[in-house]
């Protein structure tokens, strides 16, 4: 089907050709245009998506491969391929990207060339990790979503901005020491990183061989754990979030975490269907995370700090959904990667709001900003009540499923755990709504105005999603069961 | 053959050692260096030539002169730098966690009787290294481009002096 | 004389490909150790360099062990390639951080807390 070929190929040339043009014309005529190019690129992004999503279940392909200027059907040709899952993600990536480049709009005053340069490489970055289908080229795309993160935290060469990015780099390339070592010893055994490879034999290993396996696995799951950022790896997550620019903490905390860890777990479980020791090491990262994410989200005292201690809390939740290894648990996972980037763009479009009108994301200076800025209140709203499970929002469905899940997975304790943890999540969101839009309006904010243009749309944008999302749910279960996954 | 890789493993550990444990920057640089030069050695005794190559040329060669650069750009004084920075307090355990680490691998591999038998290349020895490369990986080839971008747009924004 | 040195460090069941592993644990050992415990920026990237030339070597090794050279030859160079972007970058951020606050040392990285 040629048209496929045409929709798969453009998630990498598109954003190659705007990174050309980015640096092709004088810097006052493209950064005129440079920031709606990128939110042209998102659209179109979601749009392909979408297209493609529903062009490979007409034709029932499990997947869609293709290549970039060579030919694919060479023997042992490397391929790029999409399926159902890549296509999830390439829906989620634009999404946060449009939301990103409408924040960016009010927040990247300066250098606005290299920030759109560095977002495309980003974008490229992301796409490609999940259009590989084979463990080397994950992990030269993961760098390449790496090295643009790091840059973009320091882009502004502020004291802290280069501080977070160089605690995150030094995390990274401990992370990509554990991947490569893992990824040594899985290319001992097998001869091959291809996805496609039989790697049931490898499972099979026995005698002294298997010792490797074990620490393979053990590497891996740290290496992407200190991507995601799942505790005991988040020392470096909430610096870097918190001192990025907020359009940049956006990509970082609505999508980078998740294609950069995430999928590399998603990866692993869908090698190693049912191996034991995987699930159990994602059920102790994501029990973990969950509990000690939200622990340490209740004595913020930074807007955007407690924001990313709460996504370490949100992946805990993601990973205990992978962990179950059953189809509801995954499509749990996938439905809270999703929500998941809704409700954390919105917490960070409004500490962008906050940050332009009140000038501070400091906790105990602000306050009772409800009157002054409702927009920017009621989408906080939504926001909290959804990361804490609050039918009939968004993200209540995606933890029942999870929930659902463990439970049929033999898995009591850890759903009990995890459903009490949701009233962790409400109490540290409760004091960040009573500290911020609530009780006595300082004398100091007397003038402050409601936010307009691109991040107010945004704001809007995004609670609207969050309410269709949570109302209309019981009619993506139906899409669910009628293509027979529930 | 065996004695050069032996050799060879031996400076690179030693001098992997003496860059983390030198107080001096500089002789520090070098000695990654030096160790980067012994791992090209050993991938050359082991048939990756062009993988030697890049190693000698790009990370021995290229990987310094940015660490020397960067080094020079931020020199304190010569004196200063110890007291500072206290590496030679800080480093002071690490060769008994590798000696410890040591023992304890080689007691491990012997007790448990580890061999990695090292499988006759003939059956690969056709597909030439370029074959590999350009046949088989061109997805990592992209990437590359794209590593090279991003690493291009990355010196651009923090090599600028304040705009 | 290479020779003699070769077959006395050969000990029975214990060839240099052990040898080679055994190193490259060590040395990943040394650059983490180095990573965590030093106080220059500079030096934290000469601990991750140390750690990759190992983890270089760990995949050379898999590579002959599998029989598959030519294919651990190309992730060798892929690798380097990155490498080396990664040290740039990290060079870069270390001296723009040296000329905010005219030292390399980490323990001025305080900013952020909590």
């Amino acid at each position: 089907m040629p048209i496929l070929d045409y929709i798969t190929v453009s998630f990498l040339v598109i954003p190659l050709i705007i990174l050309v043009l980015n640096n092709l014309f004088s810097k006052q005529f493209v950064e005129r245009i440079n920031f709606k190019l990128v939110g042209v690129v998102a659209i179109l992004q979601m749009a392909l998506a979408v297209a493609g999503f529903s062009l490979l279940s007409a034709a029932h392909w499990e997947d869609y491969r293709f290549s970039l200027l060579w030919d694919w059907t060479m023997e042992e040709a490397g391929y790029f391929a999409v399926n159902s899952l890549s296509l999830v993600f390439l829906f989620c990536i634009g999404f946060v990207l449009l939301v990103a480049v409408l924040v960016a709009k009010a927040t990247v005053e300066q250098r606005k060339t290299a920030f759109v340069n560095l977002v495309l490489t980003l974008l490229l970055g992301m796409n490609g990790m999940v259009m590989v289908r084979d463990l080397f080229s994950l992990y030269v795309f993961l760098e390449i979503v790496g090295i643009s993160s790091f840059v973009l935290v320091a882009l502004f060469q502020l004291e802290t901005g280069l501080e977070g990015a160089f605690k995150y780099l030094v995390m990274s390339s401990l992370a990509t020491v554990f991947i490569l070592t893992g990824l040594a010893f899985v290319f001992m055994q097998t001869g091959s990183l291809q996805y496609a490879q039989a790697w049931a034999d490898w499972l099979s290993v026995q005698g002294t061989a298997q010792l490797y396996t074990y620490l393979a696995f053990i590497l891996l799951i740290s290496g992407f754990a200190l991507k995601t950022g799942v505790v005991p790896f988040h020392s470096w997550l909430p610096d870097a979030h918190q001192s990025a620019n907020t359009a940049v903490s956006i990509l970082l905390s609505g999508i980078v975490i998740k294609v950069a860890g995430i999928y590399g777990f998603i990866v692993l479980t869908k090698l190693f269907p049912g191996f034991p020791p995987v699930a159990l090491a994602l059920r102790i990262l994501g029990l973990l995370s969950i509990v000690v994410g939200a622990l340490f989200a209740l004595r913020q005292t930074h807007f955007k700090r407690l924001v990313a201690y709460s996504s370490v809390s949100q992946m805990g939740y993601i990973l205990l959904g992978l962990s179950s290894g059953t189809t509801l648990g995954f499509l749990g996972a996938m439905v809270h990667i999703f929500n998941h980037a809704t409700f954390k763009s919105t917490l960070f479009t409004n500490a962008a709001a906050l940050s332009a009108q009140a000038g501070t994301l400091e906790l105990g200076e602000l306050g009772g900003l409800e009157k002054k800025m409702p927009v920017t209140g009621f989408s906080s709203i939504t926001a909290f009540l959804s990361t804490a499970g609050i039918p009939p929002l968004a993200g209540f469905w995606s933890k029942l499923l999870i929930i659902m899940a463990l439970w049929k997975s033999e898995a009591e304790g850890f759903a009990a755990v995890a459903l009490l943890a949701s009233i962790l999540t409400a109490a540290y969101f409760l004091r960040l709504q009573k500290k911020v839009f609530f009780g006595q309006l300082p004398e100091k904010f007397g003038a402050v105005t409601e936010i307009g243009g691109s991040v107010k749309f945004a704001e809007l944008m995004l609670s609207a999603v969050n309410i269709a999302v949570g109302v209309g749910f019981p009619l993506i279960l139906l899409f669910f069961e009628g293509r027979g996954l529930l | 053959m065996d004695a050069v890789i032996y050799l060879s493993l031996g400076v690179m550990l030693v001098a992997g050692v003496m860059a983390v444990m030198l107080p001096s920057m500089t002789k520090s640089a070098i000695a990654l260096a030096v160790a980067s030069a012994a791992l090209g050695m050993i991938l050359y005794e082991l048939g990756g030539i062009w993988a030697a190559l890049f190693e000698i040329s790009v990370c021995s060669g290229l990987v310094t002169v940015i660490l020397i650069s960067a080094i020079s750009l931020s020199n304190i004084d010569k004196e200063e730098l110890p007291k500072v920075y206290e590496d030679k307090k800080r480093m002071a355990l690490l060769p008994y966690v590798l000696i410890a680490g040591g023992v304890m691998l080689v007691a491990v591999a012997l007790w448990a009787g580890f061999t990695l038998p090292v499988a006759d290349q003939a059956a690969n020895l056709g597909t030439y290294l370029r074959g590999i490369l350009w046949n088989n990986r061109q997805v990592d080839i992209w990437g590359q481009i794209i590593v090279l971008l991003t690493g291009a747009v990355a010196v651009v924004v923090l090599f600028r002096e304040r705009d | 004389m290479w020779f003699c040195l070769g077959s006395v460090i050969n000990l029975p069941g214990f060839g240099w490909e052990i040898m080679m592993l055994i190193i490259g644990f060590l040395l990943i050992i040394a650059g983490a150790y180095c990573i965590i415990r030093t106080y220059h920026l500079l030096k934290i990237i000469i601990g991750m360099e140390i750690a990759m030339k190992a983890v270089t070597l760990l995949i050379i090794l898999a590579g002959l062990v599998n029989g598959n050279l030519a294919l651990a030859q190309s992730f060798v160079i892929t690798i380097i390639v990155i490498e080396v972007v990664v040290a740039v970058v990290a060079a870069g951020i270390a001296v723009s951080l040296y000329k905010k606050y005219g030292s390399m040392e980490i323990r001025n990285l305080r900013k952020l807390k909590g």
